[in-house]
């Protein structure tokens, strides 16, 4: 017996199908249930159907907006911060990972450690005895700022973001720098153009492309950040490093309210989403 | 010139210390003796010792480290290796026959980048009826959900990298599909699947958000479990011990990593660019 090529596809792409509607269908179905019904964790089995009352509340509370607001700022400062340093390293790295291919591999090691790792480790890093960053401040400035408190936290936790996904910039930046055709390069230098000038008209132009893909990654990663932060300071003093993600964690988890916490999450779903077709949008048109 | 090769050699120092800060504070606390941590907390060791190590090491009623690399290698496992087994039929499909390239290629594609904890609710939920809260094979199957997207779009450019006179050639001969996948397609794939099993596993293996709501005890992962020696209860924490915890649990993906660069760096920049 033969089969037709469309029956041969449908056999094909069954695993996969099967496997998405049983992990990702069922929850699916699960999220729309709650969010529009009342339940905890003593009722779970017996959700109450109340309508878009969860909506009404998690968009009439104050610390979902602040949490809105925080990730946005989050995302913005983290990706604009990260594209800029990863730029300015692959750049004028270049010439020397040319010869040196294994810088590569030590500049990334950042991204292969769990951010939650990295979390736990800048808590050794800040710690006030025991921790060697707020030791030099005393030895060399006579004072430490305390990384945690409400005042000097966020800057404490973009650094941290920053530090460890800059590789990543670098690492789409170089690929983007290392493509760009070397005759490009020397038609501008027989005109005898000057680095600095060769950089902004030729060699960033044709970046461009890459620019904007990285920084939109990052804004996204950065938009939706949990592991670092929760392990680093959890939701922070008064709350102060709720992000989306936290936020929603916290009122699952902590709270028990699971109507409340799905309708949450449908929201910020509605909003990735929101967020991923504009990016994807604009970067077509600039193809 | 001279100058300026100097001054590349200083930003590249300058820079692998500053973004690989944490890891090597850490490193070097590990090293540290209890009593040397409270007097000096400087990056300089007087007496190193791997004390902390031992200890972490050392099975004890307080700490069993084995218990959380074992779960987190079995659900990493898991979580590398069946989004490779269910997407590699679709993605010959896909490239050959177009198969699902408009609407089922772009929605997974997409669904990395949302926030995790949109699934991690309702997952909770479904799991509690299902009975898989707290096991291996239930951090495993939803691992493996993080891990299709990228398996997707890198066993996708693997299949389109093979030219198609060869597929030609053994339809010539008569091969049917299912022999034409497994004998010629999949062997020409192994190198691809090798990439994304590693990549797969270190994204599963430093995935923290499903642990830590998914499991309570049975099935905490290490990530997870690397949290616990923080929670300050008595005493304190001890930092020595906590470094060195956090050491090992690093070092698994670290090596991977670094065995395996080249690769890696291959399809995090693929990964990017494609999507």
């Amino acid at each position: 017996m033969r089969l037709l090529p469309s029956q041969e596809n449908a056999i094909l792409a069954s695993p996969m199908v099967l496997f998405l509607l049983a992990l990702l269908g069922f929850p699916v179905v699960l999220s729309i249930v709650y969010g529009f019904s009342e339940a905890s964790f003593q009722s779970l089995m017996s959700p109450k159907l109340i309508g878009f009352a969860n909506f009404q509340l998690v968009l009439q509370d104050s610390a979902f907006w602040d949490a809105a607001w925080f990730s946005l700022r989050f995302g913005l400062i983290t990706a604009l911060l990260e594209c800029v340093l990863g730029l300015f390293l692959a750049v004028y790295l270049a010439p020397l990972i040319r010869e040196n291919g294994w810088m590569v591999a030590v500049l990334i090691i950042p991204m292969i450690v769990a951010p939650a790792m990295i979390g736990l480790m800048y808590r050794l890093v800040l710690h006030e005895f025991a921790g060697p960053v707020p030791y030099y401040f005393y030895e060399w400035l006579g004072w430490s700022p305390s990384f945690l408190s409400t005042g000097m936290v966020f800057k404490t936790i973009v650094v941290a973001e920053t530090l460890q996904w800059t590789p990543f910039a670098f690492l789409l930046f170089l690929t983007a720098y290392q493509a760009i055709p070397q005759d490009i390069r020397e038609a501008a230098s027989v005109d005898g153009t000057r680095p600095w000038r060769m950089f902004w008209k030729i060699e960033l132009p044709q970046m461009m492309p890459t620019l904007f893909v990285a920084g939109f990654i990052r804004f996204i990663d950065g938009f939706r950040v949990f592991d670092n932060i929760y392990t680093l300071v959890g939701a922070g003093p008064g709350g102060s490093t709720t992000s989306m993600s936290i936020y929603i964690y916290e009122t699952f988890l902590r709270r028990g309210e699971i109507g409340k916490a799905m309708a949450a999450a449908i929201l910020l779903f509605v909003v990735a989403f929101a967020i991923l077709a504009l990016g994807q949008s604009l970067m077509r048109r600039r193809r | 010139m001279k100058l300026h090769l100097i001054l590349r050699w200083l930003v590249f120092v300058t820079a692998a210390l500053v973004l690989n800060f944490p890891v090597i504070a850490t490193f070097i606390t590990a090293l540290k003796a209890p009593a040397e941590i409270a007097r000096n907390p400087s990056l300089v060791v007087q007496n190193p010792t791997i004390e902390n190590f031992v200890t972490v090491l050392t099975v004890s009623d307080r700490l069993n480290i084995y218990h959380y690399l074992l779960n987190s290698l079995l659900s990493a496992s898991i979580g590398s290796l069946l989004p490779i087994v269910v997407a590699f039929p679709i993605a010959w499909a896909m490239v050959r026959r177009g198969y699902g390239r408009n609407i089922l290629f772009p929605l997974i594609v997409n669904l990395r980048a949302l926030p995790l904890i949109i699934f991690a609710v309702p997952l909770y939920l479904m799991f509690s009826v299902v009975n898989l809260l707290d096991t291996r094979l239930g951090l495993g199957l939803v691992l493996a959900v993080v891990n299709l997207p990228l398996t997707l779009m890198l066993l996708v450019n693997a299949v389109a990298e093979i030219p198609i006179e060869l597929e030609e050639a053994a339809r010539m001969d008569g091969a049917r599909l299912p022999r034409l996948i497994l004998r010629i397609v999949l062997p020409l794939c192994r190198p691809a699947f090798i990439t994304t099993f590693v990549f797969g596993f270190i994204t599963a293996w430093n995935e923290f958000l499903f642990g830590l709501i998914l499991t309570t005890q049975k099935a905490v992962p290490m990530t997870v479990g690397a949290s616990f020696f923080f929670a300050t209860s008595g005493g304190g924490v001890q930092w020595g011990v906590a470094a060195a915890v956090m050491i090992v649990a690093a070092l698994p993906p670290l090596l991977l990593g670094l065995i395996m660069y080249r690769k890696i760096t291959g399809s995090m920049v693929s990964g990017a660019v494609k999507g």
